[in-house]
């Protein structure tokens, strides 16, 4: 058993979350799934459609203030160790949202981000290396090599 | 129901359609909006990219000194929608086609091009001031019959002396005429 799970490579389950985001970068997400030029899925990687069976979780949109409250419970319901990647220009600093009266953002105001991919949207390969990045984040945390820091990862709701 | 043996067909003929990337180095068109990078030579400070910045990516700052200015572009809020390239009037800021951008979150803020972009002094009265770039002076300059070399190391108001000068003594030759 411990043979075959020093072989075997754990895949992570990616999830989306969508933050306010203008659709482009969830659309650049999706074609990373739906389409064989790019396809996710030989990463070891696929999407899931529940928090809880997540392990890598992508975030795309500046985190309005409407959806604020709802990506961060969803957000904590994904089990740790969780890698989270801020897609596109808007979770990482606002992007042309910046300053916007019902922009809460950037995102890591709120939750401890991983990996940055910023573009407007970033294209599928920029996605797919982010992914890679965070795959082996989450790896390393698995195997206790990398910090979780579990507990510094707390977020209040407000 | 055979249709997965004409896919099957074609796929033994054409190979797959899966982009090898990141196995092997992705295909990148040539017009590809990637990072911005911005030619310290040709800069002439004008801010106008700045003023143009969809994402307010751009930093333009005096240095301490005053010798010259600081140049920065934050990549993590430039929405490469290539604004600034297109309205730079000298050309010196465009987008290479690098786009390999995931980074981890601690080069989050180092995730930026800084430039250090120096003044020259006006060699009639000192001002701090950038020379034209010789491409878009020679396009400026391009009818006239005024020699530009010199003309290109004073500030406006220089030139405006000289200018006038000039001016002065094609009247007085008129005149003697
Ligand atoms: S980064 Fe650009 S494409 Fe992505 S959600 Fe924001 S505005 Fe839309
Ligand atoms: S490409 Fe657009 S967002 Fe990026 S620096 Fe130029 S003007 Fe700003
Ligand atoms: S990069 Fe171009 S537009 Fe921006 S300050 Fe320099 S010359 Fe002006």
């Amino acid at each position: 058993m411990n043979l075959f799970s020093d072989i075997v490579v754990r895949s992570p389950w990616l999830y989306r979350i969508n933050a306010g985001s203008c659709n482009g970068c969830d659309v650049e997400l999706a074609t990373t799934a739906c389409i064989p030029r790019y396809d996710v899925e030989r990463l070891g990687c696929r999407y899931c459609g529940s928090p809880r069976h997540a392990d890598i979780v992508l975030i795309t949109g500046p985190l309005t203030l409407r959806v604020r409250d709802k990506v961060l419970r969803v957000w904590q319901e994904i089990p740790e160790p969780k890698v989270t990647v801020a897609v596109g220009i808007c979770p990482i600093s606002g992007g042309v949202f910046r300053g916007g009266h019902s922009i809460e953002g950037p995102i890591d105001r709120y939750i401890p981000v991983d990996v940055n991919v910023p573009g407007c949207p970033p294209r599928p390969q920029s996605i797919m290396e982010g992914v890679l990045l965070a795959k082996k984040i989450w790896l390393d945390r698995l195997n206790g090599i990398a910090p979780g820091h579990k507990e510094e990862r707390h977020v209040s709701l407000p | 129901m055979f249709r997965f043996l004409k896919l099957l067909g074609k796929n033994l003929a054409q190979g797959p359609s899966t982009d090898p990337f990141p196995a092997k180095e992705a295909h990148t068109p040539e017009r590809f909006r990637g990072r911005v990078v911005v030619n310290p030579e040709q800069c002439v400070g004008c801010r106008i990219c700045h003023h143009m910045c969809a994402g307010g990516a751009i930093r333009i700052e005096d240095n301490e000194e005053k010798t010259g200015y600081n140049f920065t572009v934050w990549h993590n809020t430039c929405a490469l929608c290539g604004m600034c390239r297109h309205y730079c009037p000298t050309k010196a800021i465009t987008l290479s086609t690098d786009w390999h951008n995931a980074h981890t979150q601690e080069d989050k803020y180092d995730w930026a091009a800084h430039y250090s972009i120096p003044y020259l002094a006006c060699a009639g009265c000192g001002a701090h001031i950038r020379m034209l770039p010789p491409q878009l002076a020679a396009r400026l300059y391009a009818h006239s019959p005024v020699d530009m070399t010199d003309l290109l190391k004073l500030c406006p108001s220089c030139r405006q002396l000289a200018a006038a000068r000039r001016e002065e003594i094609s009247n007085d030759t008129h005149e003697q005429e």
